[in-house]
């Protein structure tokens, strides 16, 4: 029995090899601020894979999830900057510290707390209703919308979450008020459009393109800048004479502090995971084609929709229960 | 019909080829050993593996990862019964019944019996799901909020009304839970309730490690100190397999807990959990000896078993038949099939046959697999509790320990353990069944959010759960259950 | 005072508490939008009149226990408290052995060398099985280890 147990120790202390090398010398932890199976975390297991392959060292994924992702964020933003931990996050980490200061609250954390490594994807939202219901253009759902305020209803991921957001801006610009269920991420919050329990939704190409296609669901207009490619006969928002742009993305991040040459190690990783042909195809068949942009990029996309949702998120202000 | 069985037939042509056959058998052996460490469900041993699936070829990728579903499922079942540590909600009404029966040297009759009945669970719900997902899939989305609102009550007092002995006490446990349930972020309004100062616990009381310190880390402190505690003889090996008598009881009981765990499988909104506590409930009510449950009544073994795994069998309906996920673990199995290729959607069935039909025969397979390699383990869990009492529980805290941390990653959930485990000693030593705690935290959540979008619904209007009829049919039915409960007494 | 009435009293006073919180610190709503305050509100009420109910009601038998059995208990809870505060610092490996080493030999008053054993062997061969074979994350203390 003791012999048995001595092998078995040293065989424990054998693997952990102490070589004392350049960075990376041990695994990595990436912090998905998100429960498994939503967005972020289908982004961040390719990601991690990729990046696995360019590192030679595992890139072990940890879900955090919690109060709409705050946790896992603040958890990052408070994590030892030496490139072992790294988070893949979505557009709401520059919502959280908005609505803090909104609510006046301690902040869980700022967005000067960390360095952007590189933007993977970003979809444009998509305006939904059940194919049972009557509007067939924005035009008439903002008509219907004036005639009765407050009565027709949409769903969401969660308060001042991205589905949430998308809907209080096309809202505010066209000046009508709906009702909101918020529901507990962007499943469920279909699902409650699928059984008629609400009337509009939006969400993003990945999940609604299925029902479009099985005519459960009736597309009229989308939040980018320009169109979608899979869905070119669909018109922006812009064209019809709304200003506004909302996009889910999905971007890596490491704590502010990290050394700059670490930051280019894990950088560098990235742009080379992102070419990898086995992490395109995956992306393209989650529905969430890859968008890449380097850190300098990533920064200026970020602080432009940072700007926008921190005025988006003052125009619609509080939210009185939900 | 034929068109079913010339797919399925296909299904297992792929399923039963020698390389995928290896990799079953890794996948529910990998998928064992995840679920035996508390925290650690099919959940997470799926989303730890997924990574490794990526390499292999689509239908391996997939019955590897139906393997470690199912073989999760098992072993959250055998720390249960062993050391009356429950892996996930799912298994806390399996500790009760299967742990007092391991006390008395039934651990193999027990062990057994959870897997027979995970495994007729497993297989007549995949039936179901081959043949009635795209109908009944549409019957669940007419589930809205109020309809959900009123299961979750329904479910709350059945437990309640039938569980242990005085319903009062029963009542104010489960409302103990439901509390405890609120503190955290609330997701409608982004307020903090009850932070007493923790960042960590935004994301409010975690499951794991109330149910882990409740049940395993209090039967651990009443346990450690009766020195001249009963050692369960070595059994023989004919007293591992559960006699006749044993299996008389078991039968009705897998066969309500199958049908009842679908049914409330397919219902979005992952009240699944119910599904376990409900058959717990209704089998004592059914059965002519309701003063044996919590003695090591087998049928108390076997319903909740079958229930759990007919119900996460129900739970890929609405996934397969719809594109939606209606929980965690669907969610993290659509990711799979999406990363092989598979994009998920209301016409998956019809666009990807094979893809479908080797997926369901995978799972017949994997279940059959298990059931093979769980029986003759049986015997070598059993031994496990040879091990003297005084070495065995240190190492069933650290077992504690690690599964809590592993599912979090957050050292607070470690004290919230440890304060779970001397408030469920406490209790125990008064006398209060510490069950409808868990099942309170782990539906409060939903309970409130459905009863918030409800009233949003109906812009305040309570009429809105008494003028939908599969609601108000619910909502009766409690107010009888209560009722009789509060009578019988 | 029974087993009964002391836990009802217990519960009744920590409804006060989460009713008194709710009602100080939390958004109430309007009874269309009930706020975040609502349902710990309406919760804590019905607890409330649930403990005062058991309390009323009395009877119920404590289970007995002997003294032997508390200290042990309060030894075990002790050394999860212990876990709990060093784990993160010292890492998963050296609390774990700590930890089984207390047990095994302050509490349980076992050999010297079996109980060792059986801790390095514990805490080695669980961090091998979970955090390198399964990735399961688990911390590491000073110098990696």
């Amino acid at each position: 029995m003791i012999r048995f147990a001595f092998a078995a120790i040293l065989a424990a202390l054998a693997v952990p090899a102490l070589a004392q090398g350049a960075f990376p010398d041990r695994p990595i932890a990436m912090i998905v601020p998100f429960p498994p199976g939503g967005v972020a975390d289908q982004t961040a297991r390719p990601v991690a894979a990729a990046m696995e392959k360019a590192l030679k060292q595992p890139v072990v994924l940890a879900n955090r999830q919690g109060a709409g992702g705050a946790v896992g964020m603040a958890a990052t933003a408070a994590a030892r900057p030496d490139g072992y931990t790294i988070m893949t996050a979505l557009s709401s980490i520059s919502v959280i510290p908005e609505a803090d200061k909104l609510f006046e609250r301690k902040p869980a954390y700022t967005m000067d707390q960390f360095a952007p490594l590189a933007l993977i994807s970003s979809d444009p939202t998509v305006l939904v209703v059940n194919a049972e219901r009557p509007w067939k253009s924005v035009a008439e759902l903002v008509a219907d919308a004036k005639a009765r305020p407050g009565q027709i209803s949409f769903s969401s991921s969660g308060v001042y979450g991205t589905l949430h957001m998308a809907t209080e801006m096309f809202a505010h610009a066209a000046q009508v008020k709906f009702k909101h269920v918020p529901f507990n991420g962007a499943g469920p919050a279909m699902t409650a459009l699928l059984g008629g329990h609400v009337d509009i939704l939006a969400s993003g190409p990945g999940v609604v393109l299925p029902q479009i296609k099985a005519g459960k669901v009736r597309a009229l207009a989308g939040w980018g800048a320009k169109r979608l490619d899979v869905m070119p006969e669909l018109p922006t928002f812009k064209e019809l004479g709304f200003d506004i742009e909302f996009y889910i993305w999905a971007g890596v991040f490491a704590p502010a502090a990290t050394p700059a040459p670490i930051l280019e190690t894990l950088r560098r990783a990235i742009a080379q995971g992102v070419k990898d042909p086995d992490f395109v195809a995956a992306m393209e068949k989650a529905g969430t084609p890859v968008a890449y942009l380097d850190a300098p990029e990533f920064k200026k996309f970020w602080d432009t929709d940072a700007a926008r949702l921190a005025k988006a998120l003052r125009a619609i202000g509080k939210v009185e229960g939900g | 019909m034929t068109e079913t069985l010339a797919n399925l037939a296909l299904g297992f042509s792929v399923a039963l080829s020698p390389q995928v056959l290896i990799y079953c058998v890794i996948g529910c052996f990998i998928g064992t050993l995840v679920g035996m460490l508390p925290g650690l469900g099919p959940l997470a041993g799926i989303s730890l593996l997924l990574p490794v699936s990526f390499g292999l070829s689509p239908t391996v990728a997939l019955v590897m990862l139906a393997g470690i579903y199912y073989g999760a499922m098992y072993g959250g079942s055998t720390t249960s019964i062993l050391m009356r540590l429950p892996g996930e909600a799912a298994s806390v009404m399996t500790c009760i019944d299967g742990h007092a029966m391991a006390r008395q040297g039934r651990a193999g009759a027990a062990l057994a019996i959870a897997a027979i009945g995970s495994f007729v669970a497993g297989t007549l719900s995949l039936v179901g799901l081959m043949l009635l997902a795209p109908p009944l899939a549409s019957l669940a989305l007419k589930f809205g909020p109020p309809e959900q609102c009123a299961l979750l009550v329904l479910g709350l007092v059945v437990l309640a009304a039938m569980g242990g002995g005085s319903v009062l006490k029963s009542l104010a446990m489960t409302v103990l839970g439901l509390w405890l349930g609120t503190i955290g972020i609330d997701q409608m309004s982004g307020f903090f309730r009850f932070q007493f100062g923790l960042v960590e616990l935004g994301d409010g009381i975690g499951l794991v490690p109330v149910a882990v310190g409740l049940f395993g880390i209090a039967e651990i402190l009443a346990s450690a100190g009766k020195p001249q505690l009963e050692r369960p003889r070595t059994p023989a090996f004919r007293e591992l397999w559960p006699s006749r008598r044993e299996f008389a009881d078991s039968a009705g009981a897998i066969g309500r807990g199958t049908v009842l765990g679908f049914l409330i499988g397919i219902i979005p909104g992952s009240a699944h959990i119910v599904a376990s506590f409900a058959s717990y409930g209704i089998e004592k009510r059914v059965s002519k000896t309701p003063e044996r449950f919590g003695q090591g009544a087998i049928a108390g073994v076997a319903g909740p078993e079958s229930a759990n795994n007919a119900a996460a069998c129900g739970a890929l309906v609405p996934m397969l038949a719809l594109g939606v996920p209606s929980g965690a673990i669907p969610a993290v199995m659509i990711a799979a099939l999406v990363v092989h290729g598979v994009a998920p959607g209301p016409t998956l069935i019809q666009d990807q046959p094979a893809l479908f039909w080797g997926f369901v025969a995978a799972m017949y397979v994997g279940n059959l697999v298990l059931l093979a390699m769980n029986l003759p383990l049986v015997g070598v869990f059993v031994q496990l509790l040879r091990i003297p009492y005084a070495y065995l529980y240190p190492a069933i805290l650290a077992f504690c320990v690690l599964g809590v941390y592993a599912a979090s990653q957050s050292a607070v959930d470690l004290w919230i353990m440890a304060g779970a485990g001397a408030v469920g000693y406490g209790l125990r030593k008064a006398g209060f069944e510490t069950a409808p705690v868990v099942l309170g935290l782990v539906l409060s959540p939903m309970l409130e959010n459905a009863w918030r979008q409800s009233l949003a619904m109906s812009d305040g209007s309570y009429a809105v759960f008494v003028q939908r009829p599969i609601a108000a049919g619910f909502m009766l039915a409690a107010a009888v259950m209560l009722a009789w409960g509060m009578r019988r007494r | 005072m029974s087993a009964d009435r002391a836990a009802g009293l217990v519960l009744a006073a920590l409804a006060a508490g989460i009713a008194a919180i709710a009602l100080a610190e939390l958004p109430m709503g309007s009874w269309a939008r009930p706020g975040a305050g609502a349902a710990p509100l309406g919760l804590g009420l019905i607890l409330g009149g649930f403990g005062l109910a058991l309390a009323w009601q009395g009877g119920g038998a404590w289970e007995a226990t002997d003294r032997a059995e508390a200290g042990r208990a309060l030894a075990i809870l002790a050394a999860a408290g212990f876990a709990a505060l060093a784990f993160e610092a010292l890492g998963y490996r050296l609390t774990m052995a700590a930890m089984l080493a207390f047990l095994l030999l302050a509490v349980e008053r076992k050999p010297v060398l079996p109980a060792l054993a059986w801790s390095a062997l514990l805490s080695l061969g669980s961090f091998h099985a979970f955090s390198v074979w399964l990735r399961v994350p688990l911390p590491r203390g000073p110098f990696g280890f």
